[in-house]
């Protein structure tokens, strides 16, 4: 199948009725930017969500900011998928800015769920999840900031992949919270997404967050398997949070990993019950200092004022949505003076805790941990959406890595009712391996293995 | 803690927002509900296993030094992107309390 009949097949099935809403654009015609020799990814259809700057394309980032907003350089994550043959279809539907965690927050409309379409994606890179679920490519780039990558992946049915904070480069994503942004991979299988890793990886002189590491080899470890290794299983995972049938299906794919040669361990990460509101300080803090840029003076779509205070407040009170004003009022408020200490001095005691307790046990001779990566199944379209603390607790189980800085992978373990349930795979930093290891000995070892 | 209608205006005013009516009521009630949630902060001194000799936050390792340039420039012109532009520079509206000047150009 060439690109172009790819596109032909995207066009005709998100034009019909059985339309996702995945995609914000799609290109035209695409090109690789590569030399003409042949690449990792040679005229492989890749989708990007719409907050990683991509030359030729609109980069909206899903608000009425910046509708049509082009931008005049590229992220180095796409790039180099370019210069790896790959072709960029598209690109995808998200929350706002990324905030969310169901893409319900688009200002171009929810993404469905292919699964069934009464039902979220996840979010936020819910366009990418959804796109490489319903299979019109076969990988996509996502953005996460608290689960954006995971949450969707474990919704959809599909591998989310995290790397560690600094494997890749965020020179061209916009920025949310710039202390734990950080690209991830979508694929259909945890190969899929590996071998987009592999790529798009890599010391970046562009990003000053970026670091010079050893470059990780994926897609050679995922069929390494897990004899040997050491899996913990944090108590706090498995709360009363957690409906049954997940807890059952996580059982299950312990059992499996057990059967396979892995050691299972019972492990605590006791600052556990603080991530959610940590995150929910920190990341609004630093959002709300970020989006401070978007103010119609440099870029987007501006509304006039009397004087150029009215102009900014203009443009902010119309470009942006609710769910974006309530983080970037959240976070001013935790940023104010008298609730400085309160507040953000606090999370970031907390979020030195939650990192500490992974230092520990990792130190302690446990390779990986083993959690659900969501709480429930995908939630009905409009059931969360007034109601911002219900929203966020669907982050529950993936904040931490971010918090922490640490690599996640989700890979299907089963599906309730239909609908998908994804295990989550927490490594050491720059461990990336161990985690696609595991997500590896899970794929083969499923009911639905294709090997 | 809560915060009242009025500390709830004066964050929108640093944060350049305008709420009114419906929009005030309903971020108030968002963000005391948020808040209320985010007080489990309060109780982190008495939960931690570690009060002595507590980590701070790592800074980020920083390779700034060799930031490079090249790609980083701009490769469409701003008038390519900006709302206003003119002469070079980026055109916004006067400062408060500032009236244009009939026949200036900007």
């Amino acid at each position: 199948m060439t690109v172009a009949t790819a596109l032909d097949r995207i066009r005709e099935a998100e034009d019909g009725p059985e339309g996702l809403n995945a995609f914000i654009s799609l290109a035209e015609r695409p090109e690789p930017s590569g030399d003409g020799r042949t690449g990792p990814l040679d005229g492989v259809p890749v989708a990007v969500k719409d907050n990683i700057a991509t030359l030729g394309l609109p980069t909206t980032c899903g608000s009425r900011l910046l509708e049509g907003y082009r931008s005049p350089f590229e992220a180095t994550a796409v790039r180099k998928l370019r210069d790896a043959g790959a072709l960029i279809v598209g690109k995808t539907n998200l929350d706002e800015f990324a905030m969310g965690s169901s893409t319900e927050n688009s200002a171009y409309g929810p993404t469905l769920n292919p699964h069934d379409r009464t039902r979220v994606t996840g979010g936020s890179s819910g366009g990418s999840a959804a796109a490489v679920a319903a299979g019109y490519v076969p990988m996509a780039l996502g953005s996460e900031t608290g689960g954006s990558v995971r949450q969707p992946a474990a919704f959809c049915g599909v591998v989310g992949l995290k790397p560690t904070y600094g494997r890749v480069s965020r020179y061209g994503l916009v920025a949310f919270a710039s202390s734990m942004d950080q690209i991830g991979a979508f694929g259909h299988t945890v190969a899929d997404a590996a071998r987009l890793l592999d790529v798009i990886q890599g010391h970046d002189p562009l990003d000053g967050t970026s670091v010079d590491a050893e470059p990780a080899r994926l897609a050679d470890a995922v069929e390494r398997g897990v004899e040997g290794l050491v899996i913990g299983v944090p108590s706090e995972y498995l709360s009363d949070a957690l409906a049954p049938g997940v807890r059952g299906l996580v059982d299950e794919a312990l059992d499996r990993l057990a059967g396979k040669g892995a050691e299972l361990r019972e492990i605590s990460l006791p600052h556990t019950r603080f991530a959610i509101s940590t995150y929910y300080v920190i990341a609004p803090a630093e959002a709300s200092s970020n989006l401070s840029r978007f103010d119609g003076v440099r870029y987007g779509r501006r509304h006039e004022g009397v004087d150029i205070a009215a102009m900014y407040e203009e443009t902010r009170t119309r470009g942006f949505g609710r769910e974006v004003q309530r983080r970037i009022m959240l976070g001013t408020f935790a940023l104010s003076a008298g609730y400085y200490d309160q507040y953000y001095g606090r999370a970031q005691r907390a979020r030195a805790r939650i990192r500490g307790d992974f230092e520990t046990v990792f130190a302690d001779g446990v390779d990986a941990l083993f959690t659900p990566t969501t709480p429930t199944t995908a939630f009905p379209i409009g059931e969360r959406v007034d109601d911002p603390v219900e929203m966020y607790l669907s982050d529950v189980y993936t904040v931490t890595a971010n918090l922490a800085g640490i690599p996640g992978l989700s890979v299907p373990i089963g599906a309730l009712d239909g609908l998908p349930v994804g295990g989550q795979i927490l490594a050491p930093w720059w461990k990336e391996e161990t985690a696609v290891r595991v997500g590896g000995a899970l794929e083969a070892s499923g009911p639905w293995s294709r090997s | 803690m809560s915060v009242a209608r009025e500390e709830v205006l004066r964050i929108a005013a640093l944060a350049r927002l305008r709420l009114e009516d419906d929009a005030l009521e309903r971020m108030t009630v968002d963000l005391n509900s948020i808040l209320e949630h985010v007080s489990v902060l309060e109780t982190l001194d008495e939960a931690s296993v570690a009060t002595e000799g507590e980590p701070e936050p790592e800074p980020v390792a920083s390779t700034r030094a060799g930031e490079g340039t090249d790609e980083g420039e701009p490769k469409l012109d701003p008038a390519t992107f900006a709302p206003a532009w003119q002469d070079g520079f980026f055109v916004v509206p006067p400062p408060p309390g500032v009236v244009r000047a009939e026949g200036d150009g900007s």
